[in-house]
């Protein structure tokens, strides 16, 4: 079943008086489960792309439906709550909450949702960061951590809620090589276990070949893959 | 509880700028709380003036005494005040009565003559202070109380009071007796009407100069022996009862007994009290109200302004994490909440300081005590122990943690207007 279906989906932006076209009327299908990496130099629209899918920005024309909801037809606080219970994030600089402590920048997320109860949220929070190996630091603030230690925390934070899909931009980018390919495969272990649909963006040929299916995007239009 | 959490962690990410900015909050507080306690002691020592000196805390006269006695005081004689001083005096309360004959009339030295309001007491029941050195001031200054068992109270510069057993002497306002250029031993002349329509006249010996807290009593007052009015005035009974209490709060309370008691009794009498007697307090306290209400306004709009610019730093330096909690899910009133927490927080820990700081400078500057120039229309220097009531603190308080309200308005909206993906790349 598809989790994403993107259709004919175009972004335009508007810089002073000048037109940006990001996104120029892309199709594309995501299937439950997926392990998909979207590939592409700088400016591509791989970033762009995933904002739609997210739910950050609307699609100029075209649509975009995430478990069969159309995001462009969807008010700002019914979108707050799609993603708080059927989705989850890691960001390239990793966006952790700096006056939170690990536990809680994973518990955060099980308050915006309502999938459990709320005595449960520390233990869910402390089991999502045992699963990525840090259940020595639980109570470090994220400028006490490694890049790659950080980079956990968002994992488990993107996990915790158990959601459908999890959108990761350029999830290595800011990590060596070696960490890097670490994160990757953590992913990819997550996605074989909980069967959680992953679409990451990368420029990284080793980290694409993780993949099980990578779409290439060049200047806003797919060239492969999709 | 975590916005709470994340709210008073994000206040304490900048420690300079939120000493800063709580620095300001408290000192506006500070400021506010000492000039309501310096005004609070102003009028307090106002009100003690009037209502030692001139018109004690309450007045019992036969009724339009106070609307036209001024003119006619004679018309309003209590003829037989026995009966009434011992009503008075048994109600609950009270501490002490005294009666008076308010008359008008000529003074002369022999060349020269002035009106005068003169004043036939019961030297006996008000005991003037004598106050001729700087130690008799302080402790006069200090002495706040009312518990001397007498209505007394205006102070001797140079001279002597007047004493039960005196009979053709006088003491006489400041300004009236400078106006004459009268002094201590000096005779004079005090010619007035009497109950019967007649003229009569007295010499008398001015045996001490007084000031009270009003100068414009102190410009026209003379007191003489009761005695010494009646046989001026040709007259056994009293125009005035003045009444001390033991508290002025009771005030109120006793003016509403006593008229029902006059009502049983049939008493065509009228009670006034000393706020309703004391004009020019009650104007200079509404003056003085108002002055402190622009304080208030211009502090509360500084402290608003100081908060104001944190917030709005703060939304500015957290962009990206506000894009991010918006990603992860949080609602836009989510965001406005966690920024309200904020402002909230500031004003609640800047009031405390505040109300604090306020309550130490208070005690400080109230145990050292202020040496102050005459007040409007006082006569004499005084000592201000600045004293603000709860209410001032409580007062500081919420204006602390409105003004932390209403100024992360704008950047609490600010922020939930974000758009997630620009406010991710950290552009506000």
């Amino acid at each position: 079943m598809s989790v994403v279906e993107v259709r004919q989906a175009a972004k335009t932006y508007l810089m002073g008086q000048i037109k940006v076209t990001a996104l120029k009327g892309v199709d594309l299908t995501v299937e439950g489960g997926e392990f998909m990496a979207l590939a592409g130099p700088s400016g591509s629209g791989k970033t762009t792309l995933l904002n739609l899918i997210g739910g950050f920005e609307k699609p100029t024309s075209g649509s975009v439906r995430v478990k069969g909801t159309d995001l462009a037809a969807t008010s700002a606080d019914a979108l707050a709550s799609l993603r708080a219970r059927q989705m989850g994030f890691v960001f390239q600089n990793f966006n952790l909450l700096p006056v939170l402590t690990a536990l809680e920048n994973v518990e955060y997320p099980l308050l915006l949702s309502d999938k459990f109860s709320a005595s449960r949220h520390r233990d869910l929070a402390r089991q999502a960061l045992e699963r990525v190996g840090l259940s020595g630091h639980l109570l470090h603030r994220p400028m006490e951590m490694s890049g790659g230690q950080r980079q956990r925390v968002a994992i488990a934070r993107a996990i915790v809620v158990e959601p459908d899909i999890i959108l990761a931009d350029e999830p290595t980018a800011n990590l060596d090589h070696t960490t890097g390919e670490e994160i990757l495969r953590l992913m990819k272990d997550i996605n074989r276990v909980s069967k959680t649909t992953f679409i990451f963006s990368t420029h990284d040929q080793k980290i694409m070949d993780m993949a099980d299916r990578v779409v290439r995007l060049l200047d806003g239009a797919f060239v492969e893959g999709a | 509880m975590m916005t709470l959490t994340i709210a008073i962690r994000n206040i304490f990410r900048h420690r300079t700028r939120t000493l800063i900015t709580l620095f300001t909050i408290a000192f506006g507080c500070v400021a506010i709380i000492f000039v309501h306690g310096f005004f609070e002691d102003a009028l307090r020592e106002m009100r003690d003036s009037y209502i030692k000196a001139i018109t004690g805390h309450l007045q019992v006269c036969k009724r339009g005494a106070f609307d036209k006695g001024f003119a006619r005081p004679l018309d309003y004689i209590i003829d037989a005040p026995k009966d009434i001083i011992s009503l008075i005096e048994k109600t609950p309360g009270v501490r002490v009565t005294s009666s008076r004959l308010v008359f008008s009339g000529l003074m002369s030295t022999g060349e020269n003559s002035v009106s005068f309001l003169g004043q036939g007491v019961e030297p006996q029941k008000e005991q003037s202070v004598i106050c001729r050195s700087s130690e008799d001031f302080i402790k006069l200054m200090r002495d706040r109380s009312f518990d001397k068992p007498d209505v007394g109270g205006v102070t001797i510069e140079s001279g002597d009071s007047l004493e039960a057993k005196d009979t053709y002497s006088a003491i006489l306002g400041k300004g009236l007796a400078k106006n004459l250029d009268i002094k201590p031993g000096d005779s004079i002349v005090l010619l007035t009407n009497t109950v019967g329509g007649s003229i009569n006249a007295v010499d008398a010996k001015a045996k001490g100069i007084f000031y009270t807290g009003a100068k414009a009593f102190d410009d026209i007052a003379l007191r003489v022996p009761l005695s010494t009015a009646q046989t001026l005035l040709r007259t056994e009974g009293v125009n005035n009862i003045v009444v001390r209490l033991f508290k002025t709060e009771d005030t109120q309370r006793v003016k509403e007994l006593l008229e029902k008691a006059f009502k049983v009794h049939s008493w065509d009498l009228e009670i006034r009290t000393w706020d309703e007697m004391s004009d020019f307090y009650t104007k200079t306290k509404m003056l003085f109200y108002q002055q402190l209400f622009i304080l208030e306004f211009v502090m509360t709009v500084v402290v608003l302004l100081s908060i104001f610019s944190t917030m709005n730093m703060a939304v500015l330096e957290r962009t990206s994490e506000i894009g991010t909690i918006m990603a992860l899910g949080t609602k836009r009133r989510g965001v406005i909440k966690l920024f309200m927490y904020e402002g909230l927080v500031l004003g609640i820990i800047g009031g405390l300081l505040g109300m604090g700081a306020g309550w130490v400078v208070i005690k400080m500057v109230s145990t050292i005590g202020i040496p102050m120039p005459p007040a409007p229309g006082m006569t004499f220097n005084w000592i201000s122990q600045p004293d603000a009531p709860a209410k001032t603190y409580v007062l500081v308080f919420f204006l602390s943690v409105v003004a932390g309200l209403v100024s992360s308005i704008f950047p609490a909206y600010k922020a939930s207007r974000l758009e997630i993906a620009t406010a991710l790349r950290g552009n506000a």
